[in-house]
């Protein structure tokens, strides 16, 4: 089997790109899933135009690149049977990016939203970059702009694709086909960032007395926890859990694992 | 890396029959057409071009360079791309002056050898953009507020003088604002192959020969007339004209006199 993840900032392309990829990858057997944070449709566009077993992920409470990495072992597992599984990020974290190093990350990198010097992992981290809407400007700024990608992704090869016209969808196509199948444990690209402060913990006042506190009780708490992320609580994952029990929504006794319950 | 020569060999079309030729030759300093409705696969030509195909687009289409393939790193390295794009919407994103932003573009292109060679450089490629505009550009004019014509201008300069890809692809070029022919014949002047689409009569009839799309094929190819060449240098004539009348009422001038006697701009051909 065989994985692509496709990031990039919202409304780069991701979508339009994936399909006309998909249009040169019809012998092979694929799922598709999306990650978003709040909401997204484009799980029922793919699944319209080519049939496939689609899904979405929504993240809700947390980034949903980390969302993400809880989530694609279970996606792997699900659906060990297919070919390739194609996944579409949210691309709302430049930082995150759940890239991994057994499959391929393509960066779909808009031409249109800034310097490429300013992006995070999202764009150093990845295999191939694929460079979309340069039909909008000129052949010197696409030429600087290609330049300027290639001093921040120095391994990474570079292609011009369009989201209208199919443009370097082969290109692509081409590297998906001559990607490693993975197998064994996925590993991250680059580690992600933690969560350090009791606004992670869902505390919304600011006040560095209250952040703290909040802080030191989800700390307190997630040290009991087994953090398996396992779901039985109700809850995507531990630390929307401990969101809850904070904001008092749950008892903590919810999570069955949880070790020296009161009582 | 000197090009003489560029081959086509025939592809198929959308119901997959073989297109009608065996292969079509163009020769360095042509200038080729071509025309067709729209989805007739003009766009796609362009696109086995550029990509200069060996049979993985869905054409199928093979396009050699000097009768041989071309190594991957001269269709995608910018420093030493043999193909130039000049497309519909020449619009900039950056915020600087012309002048800087030539000299960025002359560095990545790789032709930055002394201070005082890029300045020239800069110097040039403004001058003759000036000659294909109405409307001046000044080095220290920002990108952002050039208009249609003075883009199209910088960018036709650019791609003559900067870029020095041997072949040029050009994607249905607005002539307003620009002297369109005069702008083509600064890219041939340099022994480029030029691939144009476009149904502007200016320039479709001064080509070497057309191609004519039909159902994603080539299906037929016109050698370009010498009646059409005439037809052509007027059509030329009478659009210079119009620039240079709206020059005169952008200067807040009076237009007393109506000229009717054309002077074929481009001399015989
Ligand atoms: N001009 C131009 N427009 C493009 C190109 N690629 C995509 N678009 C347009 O950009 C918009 C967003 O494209 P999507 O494919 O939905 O972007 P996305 O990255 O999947 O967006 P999210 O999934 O919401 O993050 C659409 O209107 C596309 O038609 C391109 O290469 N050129
Ligand atoms: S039940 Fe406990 S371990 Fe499982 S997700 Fe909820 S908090 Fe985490
Ligand atoms: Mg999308
Ligand atoms: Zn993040
Ligand atoms: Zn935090």
């Amino acid at each position: 089997m065989k994985m692509v993840i496709f990031g990039g900032t919202p409304g780069s392309g991701k979508t339009s790109v994936i399909k006309f990829v998909m249009q040169e990858l019809k012998d092979l057997s694929i799922h598709y899933a999306k990650f978003d944070v709040l909401t997204t449709e484009d799980h029922l566009l793919i699944k319209d135009k080519f049939e496939i077993s689609t899904e979405k992920k929504i993240s809700g409470e947390i980034c949903p690149d980390h969302y993400a990495a809880l989530e694609i072992p279970k996606i792997v597992e699900k659906h060990k049977n297919k070919d390739l599984i194609i996944i579409e990020t949210a691309g709302l974290c430049l930082r995150c990016s759940p890239y991994i190093n057994e499959g391929l990350a393509i960066n779909i990198l808009n031409i249109l939203a800034g310097k490429p010097s300013s992006y995070g992992p999202l764009l150093t981290h990845a295999d191939l970059v694929a460079i979309t809407k340069g039909d909008l400007i000129s052949q010197a700024e696409r030429e600087i702009f290609r330049s300027e990608v290639l001093k921040v992704a120095r391994n990474a090869s570079i292609i011009e694709a369009n989201g209208l016209t199919g443009e370097g969808a082969i290109d692509i196509a081409e590297a998906i086909k001559e990607s490693p199948e993975i197998k064994g444990k996925l590993t991250l690209k680059h580690s992600m960032p933690t969560a350090v402060c009791g606004y992670c913990y869902g505390n919304k006042t600011i006040d560095s007395e209250k952040t703290l506190k909040r802080y030191s009780l989800g700390k307190e708490l997630k040290a009991r926890i087994p953090n398996l992320n396992c779901g039985k609580c109700g809850f995507k994952s531990c630390n929307e859990f401990i969101r809850a029990v904070l904001d008092k929504k749950v008892n903590e006794d919810t999570c069955p694992y949880l070790e020296g319950k009161k009582g | 890396m000197k090009i003489k020569k560029i081959t086509i060999f025939s592809g198929r079309n959308k119901q997959g029959e073989k297109e009608s030729f065996e292969k079509i030759e163009i020769l360095a300093g042509q200038k080729i057409g071509i025309v067709g409705p729209t989805g007739s696969g003009k766009s796609q030509l362009l696109y086995d071009i550029e990509k200069l195909s060996q049979g993985e687009t869905k054409t199928l289409r093979k396009i050699l360079i000097n009768d041989n393939k071309v190594q991957k790193d001269l269709r995608t390295d910018p420093a030493r791309k043999i193909i130039g794009y000049l497309t519909q919407h020449m619009n900039f994103m950056t915020d600087t002056t012309v002048q800087n932003f030539l000299e960025i573009h002359i560095m990545t292109r790789g032709r930055h050898r002394s201070e005082e060679s890029t300045k020239e450089l800069v110097e040039k490629i403004i001058d003759s953009a000036n000659t294909i505009t109405g409307e001046e550009i000044s080095k220290n004019t920002n990108l952002l507020i050039l208009s249609g014509g003075q883009s199209r201008a910088l960018m036709v300069a650019d791609l003559a003088y900067v870029s020095e890809s041997p072949i040029i692809l050009i994607d249905e070029i607005e002539n307003a604002g620009i002297r369109i022919k005069e702008a083509l014949d600064l890219l041939i002047k340099k022994g480029k192959i030029i691939f144009l689409v476009t149904h502007n009569p200016i320039l479709a009839l001064d080509t070497d020969k057309r191609l004519v799309m039909k159902k994603g094929a080539i299906s037929n190819i016109i050698y370009t007339s010498v009646k059409e060449r005439g037809i052509a240098n007027y059509l030329s004539w009478i659009n210079n004209y119009l620039l240079n009348v709206r020059e005169e009422v952008r200067k807040g001038k009076k237009v007393e006199e109506l000229r009717l006697i054309c002077t074929p701009v481009g001399g015989e051909k």
